[in-house]
């Protein structure tokens, strides 16, 4: 052979072996070395700032028992089943405690499943710059992760057993979206909170927990999770909260409205599509927004004894649209009052009026109360289900 | 070593054409004397003590008693055809023919030949070789007194395995018959596809203690020339012993032999044969092999079945689908499996992550090592359930069915999800059965790879495996073709099949000088008129 051709072989070879070690990071990791985090809860200290989290694991032998096991969702003691454990270390920052974490832990924490992230109210009212800074910098941290405010201590939250599902981050993270999917509440991943802070005038959000007692049929006493509400934040502080209606009216604002009901005092709505929009206009120093909506949706429930005409269907269009409009205005009103544009109408200016929101930007916490909001509501009736004549006339 | 290597096999190569022409000088050609006693004794010794090789001393029966000889090899030739059509005439009847015949013949050879025996075909030899290589093919040879001419007559009527149904090409549509042992009869199966005058079978014997008859078959005109003249090329430069079976010849002339991928097809069936004839293709037969040979052979063959092309087409575009998807996961599923268990656990849905982690609890083993044990136990089993006598199969198979389906898992050695993915793999890999040992090999490397370098190792390994495939020629043409290089034409009969009617030339790349397969626009369609109106009228 030629020197030519064994040059070139030996470039082939190394062409098939250069671009393996030129890949930069590589790391095997075995499954039963890793420690699947499927919750974490961040409490910051308000007086001092210290970090506590709470790392809410799964046990991956529980679970192999249980499936494997009678089926039943309780063990021979009638305790329920651990799949999940806690783990909890203070520090001064995240990492400071994730360092501390291997002082006890036996296997290396796994974040990339986390479903959510539990915040603790009294540390999200001094602020959750620790995390958001990690979470921003840190290359492995997944944008897709939930966030929810509790009314307690996030540990609190993350204890209570509750549900269907016998992972409670996953049952957590599916009552959020259930939620949002119905157009309770919003579902906030890290990624649309990173939006959201960016924009520098658009308030974050966050759907807030709460615990309940319940008293279950045979007097025992459980905990249960119960989303109550929705925070809203300036910046990284929690400024204030938004209630049902004022949630459900956020959602309508910033067409967030998947499926869901309309109730009326006379009958109840099932929503079939809906759309909303946010038209700014600028008239001088004033700015006028309208925000749009186009709803169809289903009559589902009646409570007269009346047949159905085209007059009652007009009549019923006009109460839905009035009360999803006072549900937008319920919401605006709020926003107004702690001075938070959780609906993005500063976005919105923003995009139409590139040269006059320079100006406006900075003055814009000044000048959001005074923005006059009209809300116009456009709905249909599609259908009036299978009986269009009153079973039980009056 | 490359150089190494290829500089042995080069003095290898010389060294033994060497040798070939030594002994070709050496051994001058022996006539046929007039002495008959004389003869039959240098065929004694060329043809040595053989039980099986009969010479048969005979009277002529003409006026003057001719002494004759008749020599042949037990179990080769047609007794009946001997005793009824050769000695009968010669012994009794020849007088009697001779008296009714009224020919002058210039020699007696010449009117035994044309008017004594009442067989196919004879022909005539003058030297002992051609006596020798006659009657070891199946031929019956006469000898006679004073005559330096032999007669060697055709009476191959060996005992032959029949025509059976395929068993490697299985197919519920199409034909049912099968190659056989015998050259003859799958040169003729496959003339009862192809009537063409133009089909040719081109014959020639290939080694030195063998000499099996080797058939070239291609069509003229359809198959281009240089392609047979390439394979001619090929096949003569083989020198060798023995054939024994196809796969001697296709190692001897495939375009790659150090490639994992066949470059030369193998078809059980006179259909298979006939179509790829007919696409411009060439085949060669072997005596004694029950298979053919094909070339040139792309990597799509491989994929598409006989019965692709006699169902619909709808099924059939779907089910090679399912051949490309399955062979895909046959050489993956195990790597993916593994990559995403130890290196991107993150890539799993998280419900699936929570199970798989459930199975993995405990385990002893890393999970490429429980992989390559799985592929190693199952290669194991079906080689095993291959070889095994008949009546030991089940045994192996329960036993292999319980120690891999069950006891391993119990036993805490391998993940229930990892038998699954085994399981899955194996059935996939015997969707595409050309490639089903290429695909035990890549499944392995890649598992392997999986094991130490995660999806990103498999990526690079797969772009390396593509380029040399497509590196790869076979009889000069690209074996990624019709795909790369790119025939939008030729993708009619890739990804899917294109009914019948829309693929009216045969395949551009295998350069075909008659191009055309049929006439175009035959798709059927329903009369305009309802027929009992047209009918009517």
């Amino acid at each position: 052979m030629k020197r030519g051709q064994r040059f070139k072989i030996y470039m082939v070879i190394l062409l098939i072996i250069i671009p393996v070690f030129l890949s930069g990071c590589w790391d095997s990791k075995e499954l039963n070395k890793l420690s699947i985090v499927s919750g974490l809860g961040w409490d910051i200290d308000p007086d001092t700032g210290e970090v506590t989290l709470t790392y809410q694991s799964i046990i991956p032998n529980e679970i192999k028992s249980s499936s494997s096991g009678s089926g039943g969702g309780e063990q021979k003691g009638g305790n329920p089943l651990r799949t999940i454990q806690l783990d909890q270390d203070t520090g001064s920052s995240s990492y400071d405690v994730l360092n501390r974490y291997t002082q006890h832990g036996s296997r290396i924490p796994f974040y990339q499943h986390t479903q959510v992230y539990v915040f603790g109210k009294d540390g999200v009212q001094r602020g959750i710059y620790p995390f958001l800074d990690t979470q921003a910098r840190n290359p492995v941290a997944r944008p897709n992760v939930l966030m929810v405010v509790s009314e307690k201590k996030a540990s609190d939250i993350l204890g209570i057993q509750d549900g269907m599902e016998n992972i409670q981050a996953f049952g957590m993270a599916s009552e959020i979206k259930l939620s949002a999917t119905f157009t309770k509440y919003p579902a906030v991943t890290v990624l649309e909170f990173q939006k959201r802070l960016m924009s520098q005038t658009t308030a974050p959000i966050a759907p807030m927990v709460g615990i309940f007692e319940e008293t279950g049929p045979e007097g025992k006493k459980t905990q249960k999770i119960r989303i109550t509400g929705t925070a809203v934040f300036k910046g990284d502080k929690m400024i204030g909260q938004l209630n049902e209606r004022e949630s459900s009216g956020l959602l309508w604002g910033i067409n967030k409205i998947k499926i869901g009901f309309v109730m009326l005092p006379e009958a109840s709505l099932e929503i079939v599509t809906a759309k909303s929009k946010i038209v700014p206009e600028l008239q001088g120093d004033q700015i006028k927004i309208t925000i749009e909506i186009d709803e169809e949706s289903n009559l589902i429930e009646y409570k007269g004894h009346q047949d159905m005409t085209s007059d009652i269907l007009q009549e019923l269009e006009k109460d839905q649209a009035k009360e999803i409009e006072s549900q937008v205005m319920a919401a605006v009103e709020k926003s107004f009052s702690l001075d938070a544009d959780v609906f993005g109408f500063g976005e919105a200016v923003h995009r139409k009026y590139k040269k006059e929101w320079q100006d406006l930007k900075p003055r814009w916490d000044e000048i959001y109360p005074d923005i006059e909001v009209v809300v116009k509501v456009k709905t249909h009736l599609n259908e009036i289900g299978d009986i269009n004549k009153a079973l039980i006339k009056d | 070593m490359f150089r190494l290597f290829s500089k042995n096999m080069h003095h290898w190569r010389t060294s033994s054409s060497k040798n070939q022409t030594k002994a070709t000088q050496n051994r001058s050609p022996v006539y046929i004397s007039k002495n008959l006693e004389g003869n039959l004794q240098i065929l004694r010794e060329a043809l040595g003590q053989s039980s099986d090789v009969v010479i048969r001393d005979m009277k002529i029966n003409s006026n003057s008693n001719v002494d004759a000889a008749v020599i042949y090899i037990d179990g080769l030739i047609d007794r009946d055809l001997l005793n009824r059509d050769i000695l009968q005439p010669l012994m009794f009847n020849l007088q009697l023919i001779k008296d009714n015949v009224s020919q002058n013949h210039s020699s007696p050879i010449d009117f035994i030949k044309s008017s004594v025996l009442t067989v196919g075909q004879i022909t005539e030899t003058e030297n002992i070789d051609g006596v020798i290589s006659g009657v070891l093919s199946g031929s019956i040879a006469i000898l006679a007194e004073g005559v330096t001419q032999a007669l060697l007559i055709d009476a191959k009527g060996w005992e032959a395995r029949s025509i059976a149904e395929p068993t490697n090409e299985v197919s519920i549509r199409g034909p049912k018959d099968s190659f056989t042992e015998t050259l003859r009869t799958n040169t003729a199966l496959l003339r009862r596809k192809i009537r063409d005058p133009r089909l040719t079978f081109q014959s020639l014997q290939i080694g030195e203690r063998s000499k099996t008859d080797i058939s070239v078959a291609y069509i003229k005109g359809v198959t281009p020339d240089n392609l047979i003249a390439e394979i001619n090329q090929r096949l003569k430069r083989i020198d060798t012993d023995a054939i024994l079976d196809v796969g001697y010849i296709e190692q001897f002339i495939e375009d790659s032999p150090v490639s994992l991928f066949p470059t030369v097809g193998t078809s059980e069936r006179p259909d298979v044969v006939a179509a790829k004839i007919l696409e411009g293709r060439a085949a060669i037969f072997v005596d004694g092999s029950p298979m053919a040979l094909t070339m040139p052979f792309l990597f799509i063959e491989g994929f598409q079945n006989p019965e692709d092309y006699y169902a619909r087409p709808f099924f059939a575009s779907f089910i090679r689908w399912v051949r490309l998807v399955g062979f895909v996961l046959s050489i993956y599923l195990p790597g993916i499996f593994v990559s995403l268990k130890a290196f991107h656990p993150e890539l799993f849905p998280t419900q699936l992550l929570v199970s798989v982690a459930a199975g993995r609890e405990g385990l002893p083993f890393p999970v490429v090592l429980e992989a390559l044990l799985m592929l190693v136990l199952f290669e194991v089993l079906r080689e095993a359930g291959l070889r095994m006598p008949r009546s030991l199969g089940q045994a192996v198979s329960i036993v292999g069915a319980l120690v891999i389906g069950q006891s391993a898992v119990s036993a805490g050695l391998v993940g229930a999800p990892m038998v699954i993915v085994i399981a899955a793999t194996a059935i996939a890999s015997f969707l595409v059965v050309p490639y089903a040992d290429v695909g035990a090999l890549l499944r392995l490397i890649m598992t392997v790879v999986a094991g130490f370098l995660g999806l990103f190792g498999m990526v690079v390994v797969q772009l390396e495996i593509l380029s040399y495939m497509a590196s790869l020629r076979s009889l000069g043409v690209p074996y990624l073709s019709p795909v790369a290089p790119l025939n939008i034409r030729g993708l009619l009969d890739t990804f899917m099949r294109a009914p019948l009617w829309a693929m009216d030339s045969r395949p551009a790349f295998l350069e075909s000088p008659d191009m055309k397969r049929q006439s175009p626009g035959q798709m059927p369609h329903a009369p305009r008129n309802k027929l009992n109106k047209r009918e009517s009228q």
